[in-house]
């Protein structure tokens, strides 16, 4: 139980609109990430089904009821923050107990839930100590345990990973998916960042400018992005994105030239387009003469290498191998397979690949 | 039109002279303060590190000129801190002295600073000539029953403008208009108040000083706490919110004991003020609802004072202060800074 839907939700604050007709299908049992750069609506539509914030206009449905005049309180959700907003003068023991004693929840029931959530979370040591006494993974631990004992229908998490250090994000990352995985509730999840939208998700929405721009899978919005925005979110590094022009047979601009895909043969000769090209889908070759690209810069990550050559006037970021023997100064020609070519509508920034 | 650009053209490198002159004085300014502010350290080092004869001569100069200047603030910190202390103590070290002196010692001049015979007379007939018991207890229920109101419906008030967001600016408008209160000289509504309470047969009763005493001090107490409500993070309040608190068990589990350093603070402030106020005090009692300053202010009379008397009931009156404050002083200190900067 737990299905949640957007039909043409409009947030707006005065005169900015936050979130423009919002469309969205959240099965039940779903992981669900919004994703976007700061102010591109994510929160303010979680903040929407939390009931922290007024509905603008449209209708928010939850199981098919509809939620918007309803109190937070009445929605049978569990959110946690980013802040975790701890009660800093409560043990970890009544934090977790706080929203069944609100609910009038028998004390056997109570003690049992804390103690089932606190084994779940590894945090059956801590229970008697106050939220300053935490370290940031503890809290963060204590946070997700507030939301576990109230077992709702549906699990609201913003950025909850976001105040940790990068080491414990990636654990944490790895832990919240499987704790959600055994769970089978529906999360709603909001962040900034692509790995988590990418990693730990079933399905991901794409906000940018308070306007959803593409729903999907995670590799169906890396392989099949809808627009140039979507396909400059997702990856790191990011997708490479050259000016070009559709020619016979090729797409071609400043020092480079490559061949169309099969799909491209209805785009018309001289469209000016936006070529993207994924850091790892290029291939490298030793070479030199008029086709060969200088390499400016290799940054050797351990796992791969990411090696920068100029094409024009643009740095593109190519993947390679850790083996690799290239150096800066290093002459290479690029080659790419045609169908892992993507290409944009050069003013609208839309894909030109037919969709599906 | 000639001569305009070569007198400019002559006037430009002076510009950048000046310009250069001033730089060259800021940088040996700059290295001076900071020579001065190392020179401590560097005096002990001097000798050791500086290579030429004028360098090893100048910071020696410079140390001893900054130990001088050193002395000469430590000097002025001390004078600072003894003469705050002199305007603090001085008059509280005379009125404990003057209390323990014979008439003929508190009379005469000059005037004796320590008592040379020390009596307990002033305290004796003070306890033989008045009903001390019921005017302290006066004094005890107004201060509390006033300091508990204005306290309480000051944390309402205040953590709704903190919170709630009204039309029109009213928020702003209403705190500034609860200021305005405090903003006349009490003395300038003295008669019409004392009319109105009179209407309501209140004179000589405590519940108007109570009442008169919340009134005065809700603004107070409104602003201090309307500036920690706002730097209470809101998150704790959604999340209260998502678990289904109403307002009411919002403010009452999670703002309340959050708030409690702050709460004790305004307490002991508008406590003290309450404990002290002297002009309704005198002008809406009589007999039966005096309290303490009242009854010390009755010792000046057409015959002379008896300070010997007044200076008694004075310590008395400020012993009860004096334990509050020293008890609850470690929640004094943390109220009035908290809120003050964000951790």
């Amino acid at each position: 139980m737990g299905s949640v839907r957007f039909e043409h939700v409009t947030k707006r604050y005065g005169k900015v609109e936050a979130v423009r007709d919002l469309n969205l299908d959240i099965p039940d049992g779903h992981f669900m990430t919004l994703v976007g750069p700061s102010g591109c609506g994510k929160s303010t539509t979680l903040n929407m089904l939390a009931g922290l914030d007024d509905v603008t206009e449209g209708e928010i449905y939850i199981d098919d009821q509809e939620v918007s005049s309803l109190p937070p309180g009445e929605r049978d959700i569990a959110m946690v923050f980013q802040s975790y907003a701890l009660y800093p003068h409560m043990s970890v023991r009544d934090n977790l107990a706080f929203a069944l004693m609100v609910r009038k929840e028998s004390r056997e029931a109570t003690q049992r839930k804390v103690a089932d959530a606190a084994r779940l979370l590894g945090i059956e040591e801590l229970l008697d100590r106050k939220p300053r006494q935490l370290s940031g993974g503890q809290r963060q631990r204590v946070a997700l345990g507030r939301a576990l004992v109230r077992e709702p229908r549906l699990f609201l998490l913003d950025e909850p990973l976001s105040n940790l250090d990068a080491k414990l994000r990636v654990q944490m990352r790895a832990e919240l998916k499987l704790l959600f995985d055994r769970l089978a509730t529906t999360v709603v999840y909001v962040t900034h960042d692509q790995a988590e939208a990418m990693t730990m998700s079933d399905r991901v929405a794409i906000f940018d400018h308070g306007v959803v721009q593409q729903v999907g899978t995670p590799l169906d919005l890396y392989n099949q992005p809808a627009n140039k925005f979507v396909a400059g979110f997702l990856g790191s590094p990011p997708m490479n994105f050259l000016e070009a022009e559709i020619a016979e047979g090729q797409v071609r601009g400043e020092g480079f030239a490559f061949a169309l895909p099969a799909w491209a043969g209805a785009v018309g000769r001289g469209t000016p387009v936006t070529l993207g090209l994924r850091p790892e889908d290029v291939t490298l070759q030793a070479a030199s003469g008029a086709a060969a690209a200088p390499i400016s810069l290799v940054e050797p990550m351990g796992s791969s290498t990411i090696v920068y050559t100029r094409i024009g006037p643009n740095l593109v970021a190519i993947e390679t191998g850790k083996d690799t023997t290239l150096r800066a100064g290093s002459t290479v020609a690029l080659a790419i397979e045609p169908n892992r070519v993507h290409l944009f509508d050069a003013t609208t920034g839309e894909s030109l690949a037919p969709s599906g | 039109m000639r001569r305009g650009s070569a007198r400019q053209r002559d006037f430009a490198p002076s510009v950048l002279d000046v310009a250069r002159d001033t730089e060259d004085w800021a940088a040996t300014v700059g290295t001076m303060s900071t020579r001065r502010k190392h020179a401590g350290l560097r005096a002990m080092t001097a000798a050791t590190l500086s290579t030429t004869p004028a360098g090893s001569s100048r910071p020696r100069r410079g140390a001893a000129r900054s130990r001088a200047a050193g002395f000469g603030w430590a000097l002025l910190r001390w004078a600072t801190v003894g003469l705050a202390l002199a305007v603090t103590i001085v008059p509280f070290f005379w009125l404990v002295t003057t209390s323990f002196k014979r008439q003929i010692d508190y009379l005469a001049y000059p005037p004796e600073l320590i008592p040379p015979v020390w009596t307990l007379d002033g305290y004796r007939v003070l306890f033989e000539q008045q009903d001390l018991g019921h005017f302290f207890m006066n004094s005890v229920i107004v201060t509390v029953t006033s300091t508990a109101l204005a306290v309480f419906i000051g944390a309402l008030a205040a953590y709704s403008l903190a919170r709630a967001r009204l039309p029109f600016r009213l928020n702003g408008i209403l705190a500034f208009w609860m200021l305005l209160t405090r903003m006349y000289p009490a003395i300038a509504t003295a008669i019409p108040y004392f009319l109105i309470m009179r209407d309501l047969r209140l004179l000589d009763t405590l519940p108007a000083l109570i009442v008169t005493y919340t009134a005065f001090n809700l603004p107070f107490v409104i602003w201090l706490l309307i500036g920690f409500y706002e730097e209470l993070p809101i998150e704790l309040e959604r999340a209260a919110l998502i678990d289904g608190c109403s307002v009411w068990m919002r403010f009452r589990k999670i703002v309340l004991p959050l708030s409690a350093p702050a709460l004790v603070a305004t307490a002991i402030l508008s406590a003290v003020l309450a404990w002290n106020e002297f002009l309704f005090a005198v002008m809406l009692t009589r007999v039966n609802a005096k309290t303490l300053p009242v009854v010390m202010s009755g010792f000046i009379t057409d015959k002379g004072t008896q300070w010997d008397q007044m200076t008694a009931l004075g310590v008395i009156t400020v012993l009860p202060v004096l334990v509050f404050a020293l008890a609850v002083q470690r929640y004094l200190v943390r109220g009035l800074t908290l809120g003050a900067v964000k951790e």
